[in-house]
């Protein structure tokens, strides 16, 4: 074991991972002037040389289709990841279905995420005051709000203010303008008006406005394999570079961090990773350590960070680490709608992913007790004129021309409306540390517990009916009864917004960090992923996780310059 | 005048591979790896499939054992510039590749200045996907294979030569009773039609996604556009208001 080049780089910090919450964390540090070291399990990355750009689905193995090598298809973004990661398993309880998405490269998932960036509100952050469900966040909205002003004008968010009670505004200035809608999201945006519905534009971390180094969205291309122009946010073309560019970050890839390790006072001092090229293992010293590695690597990391001061695990003392996983719900239900059928055709690229989105709608009939599920859902709309792939949408009968003349027919014509929900954490979600099964590097691996209950699925079958609903006032015939819910639901970690981990509160008898993602046992360790969540409320997760590593690594910078002056102050005495 | 209709024949059931659909490096690749692979690759339709040919009768379906695919796919980590072609070699035996072209220009015939599927490359896009070391790919070689057993099979029972052989009145008396799954099909021919319909529509996004297949559904995207998203034509939203009108969705 050695120490890293010790002399060269005088970091303070270390970070470990490289997704949304560590290097927003590396770039808010750095810009305060302190020095980062930050580590990444997977290999460098790079979407300027890397992104297939401009690439056509026929033109790739298997015009593109998922595979269990690229599950989202051969162009995803993802490298060394998906629903599985080689030499890195994970298991699952008996009875238990759950997948675990991890990639492993810089920048992780915001390489290919969604991009979608929905403010949480007040109702959001106050749910138990509310219905006595899971957990408050320990702050209130306003005081996160001017910070989610300056992390969605530093990412860049197209949107718009709607004034909706699900939305809460930006502040004015702060949003890019959104894509004009296409021809099927106005279709949608009648129906569900005539069912007392609203639309609202998708917020999207797109630029549709240049910025900084990133030049504005060109309207071509998915997001989803990454984008070598920087439009669609992702850490390696924005934070990491910029955070480089003021020479205090450093960056370790193919180090995978294997324990967090405490001095003799159970005080914490560094930590160790395995090099994945060589199988080096090395202790590095830090001042303070942020876990940023996502929600359940990092709940993972402290689990198997026992000694003597910390014997459940380091930061565990309310044996809530590894508790409180919550997914987002997801169902979703399409048909084919006629009367689009033969519509002009022009281009529906967009920004490849829904303009136009349904906000939840349902505050006041909770509140009046209307509904039999506690918490909201929003549906994401998928349609248009896509470009051919694997699989081509229709019901088809016979061959030849009158054949070609059915596909020509139903292109364009799809409507999928995708829900996703708010989980509340329950007892039987969770994980822990499953001491039998090591992966490659010698690191215990994570096992999976989980069950959906009663407010889920209730959600899910308020949200079936309500698609269906809307499809029929489009004019599609949906002959087929809708599923159970049980069936229709996705897999707990299937949306891959699984947090809570780690969760932040007000007390240390029931939360892992305070409000600033300080862990209650180790005021030098530091959780800024979604590990922190108290709640998952049904708006994708990133933004919060941004803006929070921005808040608590702002704080957290001047924390350190308040220790500083008084090491100098005692220097100069 | 038989001469000539052999002729005709041979012309139209040899399929040649299309080294323009992607580039010639693919070919370069999958030669040399057939070249190793000699069982793997180009194996032989018997001794690849084992077919119960004794029990030939109506509703017969050939219980097809096939050996496993075990090559590796293009792994988790594939150069995703570069890579235009897949790592894997391709295994359907030149009588198959024959079969899979007369079907697949069966369903996508050249219409006019419009390529049929086999000019596009779709047979090389079919062997592929069913040469992939993949569960799903997998799962539909044995649909695609067993339906080219069923069609020789079924072909030698009605004429007594094999499918790619018969006249195209002949083919297309057969193809009519598995073509048309949503009307009451009759028992026997169930499973042909099923296995049908999952070659269709591979058949139609390999020829979709092709550069052909792209324009002439009439796919306007994956063009940057300078400035910004313009959104529907005004045609588009006239079109829209007529449908707002029709399903009663018009503000009022």
């Amino acid at each position: 074991m050695e120490n890293y080049k010790k002399n060269q780089f005088d970091y303070e910090v270390i970070v470990v991972g490289s997704g949304a919450g560590g290097a927003m964390a590396a770039y808010t540090l750095t810009q305060a002037g302190h020095q980062v070291l930050m580590l990444e399990a997977g290999r460098d990355y790079d979407p300027i040389t890397e992104t297939p750009m401009f690439k056509h689905k026929g033109d790739a193995p298997l015009m593109a289709a998922g595979t269990v090598d690229k599950d989202f298809g051969f162009y995803d973004a993802t490298v060394d990841g998906g629903w599985n990661v080689p030499d890195e398993p994970y298991t699952r309880a008996e009875g238990t279905e759950f997948l675990w998405w991890r990639a492993r490269m810089l920048g992780g998932r915001t390489n290919h995420w969604g991009r979608f960036s929905l403010r949480f509100s007040e109702h959001d952050f106050k749910g138990k005051t509310r219905d006595g469900l899971g957990a408050d966040w320990p702050f209130e909205y306003h005081d996160i709000a001017p910070w989610y002003d300056k992390t969605e004008a530093l990412v860049g968010v197209c949107g718009t203010n709607t004034g909706l009670d699900d939305m809460p505004d930006s502040s004015d200035g702060i949003l890019q303008p959104p894509p004009k809608a296409r021809v099927p999201e106005l279709l949608v945006t009648a129906a569900a008006k005539k069912l007392g519905i609203a639309t609202a534009p998708m917020h999207r971390a797109v630029l549709t406005r240049p910025k900084d180094n990133r030049q504005a969205c060109f309207y071509a291309t998915d997001c989803g394999h990454g984008c070598s122009i920087g439009a669609a946010f992702q850490t390696t073309t924005s934070l990491i570079p910029m955070a480089k560019a003021t020479g205090n970050l450093e960056v370790i890839t193919n180090a995978m961090v294997k324990s967090v390790d405490v001095d003799n006072n159970g005080k914490v001092v560094g930590v160790t990773y395995v090099d994945k090229k060589n199988l080096a293992v090395t202790k590095l010293p830090a001042k303070v350590v942020i876990l940023a590695a996502s929600a359940c690597e990092s709940a993972r990391l402290l689990l198997n960070s026992k000694s003597e001061h910390h014997p459940n695990g380091l930061a565990n003392s309310s044996g809530q680490v590894g508790k409180n996983i919550m997914d987002s719900t997801g169902a979703g239900l399409g048909a084919h709608i006629p009367a689009l059928s033969g519509r002009p055709i022009y281009n529906e690229d967009g920004h490849t992913s829904n303009h136009v989105f349904i906000p939840w709608w349902g505050h006041k009939k909770q509140a009046k007790g209307e509904l039999n599920f506690p918490r909201g859902y929003h549906f994401e709309i998928s349609s248009g004129f896509k470009e051919p792939g694997s699989y081509v949408f229709g019901n088809f009968e016979g061959y030849g021309v009158a054949l070609k003349e059915q596909v020509k027919n139903y292109y364009g014509t799809g409507v999928y409306l995708s829900l996703r929900g708010e989980m509340l954490p329950n007892k039987n979600c969770y994980m822990e540390i499953d001491e039998n099964i090591k992966d490659k590097w010698g690191i215990p691996v994570a096992k999976f517990h989980w069950k959906w209950s009663k407010h889920e699925l209730n959600q899910v079958a308020h949200g079936l009916k309500t698609a269906k609903a809307i499809l029929e006032k489009m004019g599609a015939k949906i002959k087929e009864p809708l599923p159970s819910p049980e069936k229709a639901i996705l897999k707990g970690g299937q949306i891959i917004h699984e947090v809570g981990s780690t969760r932040m509160g007000d007390s240390p008898i029931d939360s892992v960090t305070n409000q600033y993602g300080q862990t209650w046992d180790c005021s030098n360790l530091f959780v800024m992923d979604a590990g922190v969540f108290a709640s998952n409320p049904h708006k994708n997760c990133t933004l919060t996780i941004m803006t929070l590593a921005m808040r608590n690594a702002s704080w957290l910078a001047k924390k350190l310059d308040l220790d500083a002056q008084k090491v100098q102050s005692k220097v100069e005495a | 005048m038989k001469n000539n209709k052999l002729e005709q024949v041979d012309h139209n059931n040899h399929y040649k591979s299309h080294v323009t659909r992607r580039d010639s490096l693919k070919w370069l690749s999958a030669l040399s790896i057939s070249s190793l692979l000699p069982t793997i690759s180009g194996c032989d339709f018997l001794n690849d499939t084992q077919v119960n040919v004794g029990e030939v009768q109506r509703g017969h379906w050939p219980n097809l054992k096939l050996s496993t695919i075990s090559g590796k796919g293009y792994g988790k980590d594939p150069d995703l510039i570069a890579l235009s072609h897949s790592p894997w070699a391709k295994t359907l035996s030149t009588q198959q590749l024959n079969l899979v072209a007369r079907l697949a220009d069966v369903l996508v015939p050249r219409e006019g200045m419009v390529p049929s599927a086999s000019e596009v490359g779709v047979p090389d896009v079919i062997d592929e996907w069913v040469s992939a070391p993949y569960e799903r790919q997998q799962q539909d070689r044995l649909t695609v294979l067993s339906l080219l057993v069923w069609l020789d099979d079924e072909a030698q029972e009605r004429y007594s030569t094999d499918f790619i052989n018969l006249s195209q009145q002949n083919q297309f008396s057969i193809i009519d009773d598995i073509a048309y799954p949503s009307n009451d099909s009759k028992d026997e021919f169930i499973q042909a039609s099923l296995a049908f319909s999952i070659y269709r529509k591979l058949v139609l996004a390999a020829f979709f996604s092709s550069g052909v297949g792209r324009k002439d559904i009439g796919y306007q995207g994956g063009i940057a556009i300078l400035g910004d998203y313009p959104g529907p034509t005004e045609e588009a939203m006239a079109h829209l208001d007529e449908v707002l009108s029709e399903l009663g969705l018009l503000e009022s």
